[in-house]
């Protein structure tokens, strides 16, 4: 029950108070952005110190005296940062698409048609939920060397994971909301279920699919294990990988391995905030559903 | 409301209009095909071949051996293996401390003040860098040569510098740090969307009823976010058990001196492919199966009950 | 005390300018093959019934950059004494061992690798019937080329599986600054491994700084036995027995080092070398046990500490033997190409190849019949040289005295286990090894 419903007077005690409040909260706005942001622009700034400058020093030195660009320069001569972007975008955005598709196909019958085994189906691919992938790894490893030989290629990393039981879980809540009668409508003018599915369904359900393709898209970019044991040659490195080899192969050098860290962690962090508010949104779209 | 229910002409609702009705419904299965056949090979067929290499001697080339309950008993006198249980269970104190803090992010973020958009991408750039990135990263602020060391000697905490990750009692600790910064920023934005959903009118109300700022979250959002605690704590506790990519990277490919580091699948990783044990590594993998399953059933049972209240 | 491993040289050896010494292409004139020459004149063709048009992958172990000429150069030579053989080269580093075991897993395991013996690499693989049985495959007048104890260096079952390649003089680099500040001079460094603790004391009590040693943590029982002089299995090979009382004496002397804070600890059992390197180069470690190339490596990046450097003897372990610290070279088993495989081994670690390789760097060859040329007898300029003339000496009296270990991966890590409790943790030295043989027993 509001009383109230003027306007407060406006005194200036009122405003000094509003103005510290904002000071403050700024304050620890910018004292969590240092905290959060400090390993890599240390990373960052350690890159560009040449050999002059000291790494370690009592005090700290931030800033470089002597800056150079050598540092990238060895990384790239030595690994093929390029290949490995390349590698990561090939096999993240196959997997995104491919999953979603698939994923979304599944979901179809398990949410809106009935049929035999249905139930039994979906709780088998719940169960599936509950096991770790990183069991899988073993058999699967021996299958991709002895049955599949697509070890070292990115049919390695793309394959095993396209069927997400997640992925079909998350779907069928979104096609679980969708009216029936929206399809029906669809099947009475005489469409194939494929059609429905493709032209009615999906362009309903289009932010969940964003949702599932955002968030697929960022497990599978940042997928370490796995790629790890498929992938042997540098050429054929995702990023994760790549960043694993540069840590073992300049492993005294920390201005080389600070280079090779922000070579791949920069352009990530630039295409991140061109895209972050439909990026946010998605993820925090995923929870509700 | 069943989609029989309204007579359909013959050849309609099938895959292919032309189609001749060949068996009651095929389409169903058509659909689940793709999907559920790369679960048979990718999921189904690797987990009974899972439990079936936990009873042999496997190097990963040669034929398995069959060797019975030999890994289990062995299982059972490894200390390494409880080492990386204890360690895997220690680890999900990431899971409260990151509820705290997220939520306590989010609050502070939840507000309209000009280039709040720019800080709340900015808390956000540790869950996008990938967690090898990081771990370098951190890595390296923990060397001897590292940020840390400098700046405790430049206070003269320290005489000299210290090996941190070379220290048994401190990896852990460091690993569990850096999962914790890491995926704050990744939780905030779940509870940030749920936090804009809460009428104003509660606060509104908690207000005259007398309380200040922190009364008003405690009473106000942190119930209104109970779903989103709900989830992050299920997702977040099931990723701490499965812990890989930190303590590679952090100890650099040994799990530590003294183990102190090594989580169940570290050790997972480490017995089937850097020494070749992949039976062995097959009845870790089962453990880790078995704690999965009683933390998922404990889940579903607190879950049931939530809802039925 | 600890046995570097081949690991620091090669470091050393892939970082040092090959600018000071001759050209490397130079061949020993009076054997200089002739191009096209069919393989029955040539001499060094010593393997006959080399497949046609085989292509066989040789690994080197951290070679490239710096020996990119010198091996591409031998390379040619070898395909132009066999000729129809294609060799395709890859150099591997840091993760060489992943990446052969790697390797080994995905079934494309290298037909020619270079292993490192020192390591127990050629023992781990050999052990685990990935090599291919050079004593009985090798011609005899081909295995005679070889010092006799090097070739037999990783022996299993009584079979040798590599052809020895380069060798390394362990020595001992000494930071003459540091050792006089302690009153100590180059001289007074032990002769044997039992008088580092009291060196280590004396240095940390007039200096402040600690000693720089770390444990060859990949081969805990190969320290055991050389440094320690500690018998680690059995006779029958029937059970492990490195709980002795002369293991626990070698491990109860790092534990009282570490209590006496004489060393770093976290230096002492990391698997990551660099560290005990970059504490040298630093100028804040009193000396440094690898071979002598090392020596080229810290004028590169600290020119001042270079001025300060002397070498001195390496210290005798309790065994009285000192271990080779050889690089060989071995044959995958079931390669499609055995002969050919063979071929390449033998030809870089023929007496010719062996002496170009030491023209360009420090390092020794494993024949006997390399050391008659009279670069060797030349006087060593650079002190990094020193070592030279002692070489053949040296190389000849090395010695493998290590058994055949089943399971060496595993019980390396029980190993690894119990030195570290007792050095983390405090647990006594008798039972913490007591612990670990009853859990190395268990895998026999």
């Amino acid at each position: 029950m509001r009383m109230f419903t003027a306007a407060r007077p406006r005194t200036p005690v009122r405003t000094i108070r509003r103005v510290l409040s904002v000071v403050f909260w700024y304050a620890v706005l910018l004292l969590m952005a240092v905290v959060t942001v400090f390993p890599l622009l240390w990373i960052v700034l350690t890159s560009l110190k040449g050999p002059e400058d000291p790494i370690f020093s009592v005090p700290p030195q931030f800033l470089p005296t002597d800056p150079s660009l050598n540092s990238y320069g060895r990384v790239l001569d030595t690994l093929p940062v390029g290949s490995f972007f390349a590698n990561s975008i090939l096999v993240s955005v196959s997997v995104t698409i491919l999953s979603t598709l698939i994923c979304a196909l599944a979901a179809f019958p398990l949410a809106k048609m009935r049929f035999r085994g249905r139930d039994p189906i979906f709780y088998l691919l719940l169960a599936t939920l509950i096991v770790p992938v990183q069991l899988t790894y073993i058999p699967s490893f021996v299958l991709a060397v002895q049955v599949f030989h697509y070890y070292d290629t990115i049919l390695a990393l793309i394959l095993p994971s396209v069927a997400s039981a997640f992925n079909i879980f998350l779907l069928r809540q979104a096609f679980k909301s969708v009216p029936d009668e929206l399809l029906d409508a669809a099947r009475i003018d005489g469409a194939s279920e494929l059609r429905i599915w493709w032209s009615v369904l999906l362009p309903v359900v289009r932010p969940s699919l964003a949702a599932v393709g955002i968030f697929t898209f960022v497990v599978s970019w940042n997928d370490f294990l796995w790629p790890s044991l498929m992938l042997h040659t540098r050429e054929n490195m995702t990023l994760p990988v790549g960043l694993a080899a540069l840590q073992g192969l300049f492993s005294s050098d920390f201005r080389s391995i600070a280079a090779g860290v922000a070579m791949t962690v920069i352009p990530i962090l630039i295409f991140f905030i061109a895209v972050q508010r439909q990026f946010v949104r998605g993820l925090a779209g995923a929870v509700k559903g | 409301m069943a989609i029989e229910s309204r007579p359909l002409p013959p050849g309609r609702g099938r895959l292919w209009p032309g189609l001749r009705r060949m068996s009651p419904r095929l389409d169903p299965y058509l659909f689940l095909a793709p999907a559920l056949l790369l679960v048979a090979i990718f999921v189904i067929y690797p987990i009974g071949t899972v439990i079936y290499y936990s009873f042999t001697d496997f190097d990963l080339i040669t034929e398995p051996q069959w060797v019975g309950l030999e890994n289990y008993t062995r299982l059972l006198d490894d200390p390494t293996f409880w080492k990386a249980l204890t360690n895997s269970l220690i680890y999900l104190i990431a899971t409260p401390t990151l509820i705290v803090l997220s939520i306590g992010l989010a609050i502070v973020v939840n507000r309209r003040l000009p280039g709040i958009g720019l800080f709340r991408a900015l808390y956000y750039v540790p869950a996008v860098s990938g967690s090898i990135a990081i771990g370098i990263s951190w890595r390296w602020l923990f060397d001897r040569n590292g940020f840390v060391n400098s700046i405790l000697v430049s206070l003269g905490i320290l005489d000299r510098p210290v090996q941190w990750l070379s220290e048994p009692d401190f990896v852990l600790p460091i690993a569990i740090l850096l999962t914790v910064w890491a995926g704050v920023g990744y939780y905030a934005v779940i509870f940030l969307a749920g936090l804009q959903n809460v009428p104003e009118e509660l606060y509104d109300a908690a207000e005259i009823d007398g309380a200040n700022s922190l009364q008003k979250h405690w009473h106000v959002s942190i119930p209104a976010l109970r779903p989103q605690i709900t989830f992050v704590a299920i997702i977040s506790s099931l990723a701490a058990l499965k812990v890989f990519d930190e303590i590679y990277v952090l100890t650099n490919r040994t799990g530590g001196i003294l183990d102190s580091g090594v989580t169940i699948v570290f050790y997972l990783w480490k017995q089937a492919f850097t020494l070749s044990n992949a039976g062995y590594a097959s009845a870790i993998a089962m453990a880790l199966l078995v704690i999965t399953l009683a933390f998922s059933v404990g889940y579903v049972r607190v879950l049931e009950r939530r809802f039925e209240t | 005390m600890n046995l570097r491993r081949i690991y620091f040289i090669l470091v050393v050896v892939a970082l040092v300018a090959a600018a000071c010494t001759g050209p490397g292409a130079s061949a020993s004139p009076s054997t200089a093959a002739s191009a096209g020459a069919s393989t029955s004149t040539n001499p060094e063709a010593v393997i006959d019934g080399v497949e046609e048009g085989a292509e066989i992958t040789f690994w080197t172990f951290f070679l490239s950059p710096t020996f990119d000429e010198y091996i591409e150069d031998t390379i040619a030579r070898f395909e132009e004494t066999y000729p129809g053989v294609t060799v395709n080269w890859e150099d591997h580093q840091a993760t060489f061992l992943d990446d052969y075991r790697g390797a080994i897993r995905t079934n494309s395991q290298p037909d020619v690798a270079n292993l490192s013996n020192n390591e127990g690499w050629v023992r781990e693989f050999a052990e685990a019937g990935k090599l291919l049985n050079l004593s009985e495959n090798l011609p005899q007048d081909v295995i005679d080329q070889y010092f006799p104890n090097l070739f037999m260096d990783s022996v299993v079952d009584g079979a040798s599986y590599q052809v020895p390649w380069y060798q390394a003089v362990p020595v001992e680099i000494v930071n003459t600054q540091i050792f006089e500040d302690a009153g100590l001079s180059v001289a007074d460094f032990p002769t044997e491994f039992v008088g580092i603790p009291q060196l280590c004391q004396t240095i940390k009590d007039e200096t402040g700084k600690l000693c720089d040693i770390r444990l060859t943590v990949s081969d805990y029982l190969a320290q055991m036995t050389y440094e320690g002089g500690v018998d680690v299995m059995s006779e029958d090979g029937s059970a492990f027995t490195f709980d002795s009382p002369e293991a626990v004496e070698w491990l109860q002397t790092y534990v009282d080092m570490v209590a006496a804070e004489t060393v770093d600890r976290a230096a002492l059992t990391t698997a990551d070398d660099r560290v005990a390197l970059e504490l040298f180069t630093s100028g804040e470690a009193p000396f440094y046990q690898t071979g002598p190339q090392l020596i080229r490596e810290v004028k590169d990046s600290n020119p001042d500490l270079y001025e300060q450097l002397a070498i001195a003897p390496f210290p005798i372990g309790r065994s009285g033997v000192i271990q080779p610290t050889s690089q060989g070279i071995a044959v995958r088993a079931d390669t499609e190409f055995p002969n050919a495989s063979m071929a390449l081994a033998v030809f870089f670690t023929n007496a010719i190849s062996q002496l170009e390789f030491s023209k360009i760097v420090a390092v020794y060859p494993s024949t006997p019949e390399s050391y008659e040329d009279p670069f060797f007898s030349e006087e060593p300029e650079l002190v990094e040289d020193s070592a030279r003339p002692l070489a053949f000496d040296l190389i000849s009296q090395a010695e493998n005295i290590l058994p055949t270990i089943p399971n060496k991966a595993d019980v390396n890590e029980i190993v690894r286990r119990a030195v570290e409790e007792a050095i983390f943790n405090g647990a006594d030295p008798q039972q913490a090894l007591s612990d670990g043989v009853a859990q190395a027993n268990e895998l026999l």
